[in-house]
């Protein structure tokens, strides 16, 4: 995936956790748990869509790469 | 104004007329208005009515996060556990062993109640907050009891909860999460006779065998209504708790 795919696909995914969100009000660096107020559960769901839309298994010590935009960009975009 | 009101207005339905002070607001089908009075209304009557006696217990939740991260390591995301639900089952075992504080206190007297059924309390994003049950949790594996919560935060988030979910419930935990604060001492939701709080888990110093080490240490919390039972019985559902905790192939 490239970043544009990887941007796309968060943010289709975290429309449908917290479609009250703007995700353009978001900076690439915010942490996105605090920005957004994701529990574990909204957070486990993410993960679950980042997964299945880009078919890496995201193990769970990764998770901390995956708490920013930008992280998450380079996380996903690096992986094939 | 009773809890099966505050769930009333989480599911959607129409509340009795409020009054023209009550200004309609909407959030994905919950009346957040409607809903503030009726917390308002519950959580006063807990208080004027319920003496409430509290406990904490400091408890090691390093074993059982040990024990939930190889479980995840193991399995694709759809498919991995929360700590929630391991604080979920290990405190619906306990009730197993002091059942005094699994059911309702009704004219003057202490009724158990039929099952384990769990008020969970969910935070709505558009403010307020519902606790429908999550039926027969000491009966339910871990999976089962992962699928349940997911379910039921999903919808009571979309307003789309049952009304049998609301009036269900035994006893409430509520649970402050990976973000939240050390410790929540809990109001208990009337007729209901106990509420237990979980803080945030968190990397403390503790000691083991005489050697201070950094732990996973969680602060579980009881209020309870000193009508129907007395701290000694509270202390040992929390100590319960703790012990399960430490077999967590267990739960």
């Amino acid at each position: 995936m490239n970043k544009q795919d990887v941007r796309q696909l968060a943010t289709e995914v975290l429309a449908g956790i917290a479609p009250e969100a703007d995700l353009a009000t978001v900076g690439a660096g915010a942490d996105l748990r605090q920005a957004l107020d994701l529990d574990s559960m909204d957070f486990l769901n993410f993960v679950i869509g980042l997964a299945a839309g880009s078919n890496l298994p995201i193990p769970e010590a990764d998770y901390p790469q995956l708490y920013t935009l930008q992280d998450i960009e380079s996380y996903l975009s690096a992986k094939k | 104004m009773t809890l099966a009101d505050v769930n009333q207005a989480a599911a959607g339905r129409q509340l009795p007329a409020l009054g023209d002070a009550a200004a309609q607001t909407k959030s994905r089908g919950i009346d957040t208005t409607q809903m503030r009075q009726a917390i308002a209304a519950a959580m006063s009557r807990s208080k004027r009515e319920i003496p409430h006696y509290y406990l904490s217990e400091t408890i090691d939740f390093s074993v059982a996060s040990d024990w939930l991260s190889s479980w995840n390591a193991a399995r694709p995301p759809a498919q991995r556990l929360l700590s929630a639900v391991l604080l979920l089952k290990a405190a619906a075992l306990a009730l197993r062993e002091v059942p005094q504080l699994n059911g309702f206190f009704a004219q003057g007297a202490f009724q158990a109640g039929q099952g384990i059924h769990i008020g969970w309390a969910i935070t709505l994003r558009g403010g307020g907050l519902v606790a429908p049950a999550i039926h027969d949790v000491d009966q339910k594996s871990l999976p089962e009891l992962m699928h349940a919560v997911r379910d039921v935060v999903q919808r009571a988030r979309l307003g789309r909860l049952r009304s049998s979910e609301m009036t269900d419930p035994t006893i409430t935990i509520t649970n402050l999460g990976d973000r939240g604060v050390e410790a929540v001492l809990g109001v208990i939701y009337p007729p209901q006779v106990a509420i237990v709080g979980y803080g945030r888990i968190l990397a403390r110093p503790w000691v083991v065998n005489g050697q201070v080490t950094a732990r996973q240490l969680v602060n579980a919390s009881l209020a309870a209504d000193h009508r129907a039972s007395d701290g000694h019985l509270g202390g040992l559902l929390l100590t319960t708790i703790g012990r399960a905790l430490q077999s967590p192939q267990t739960l």
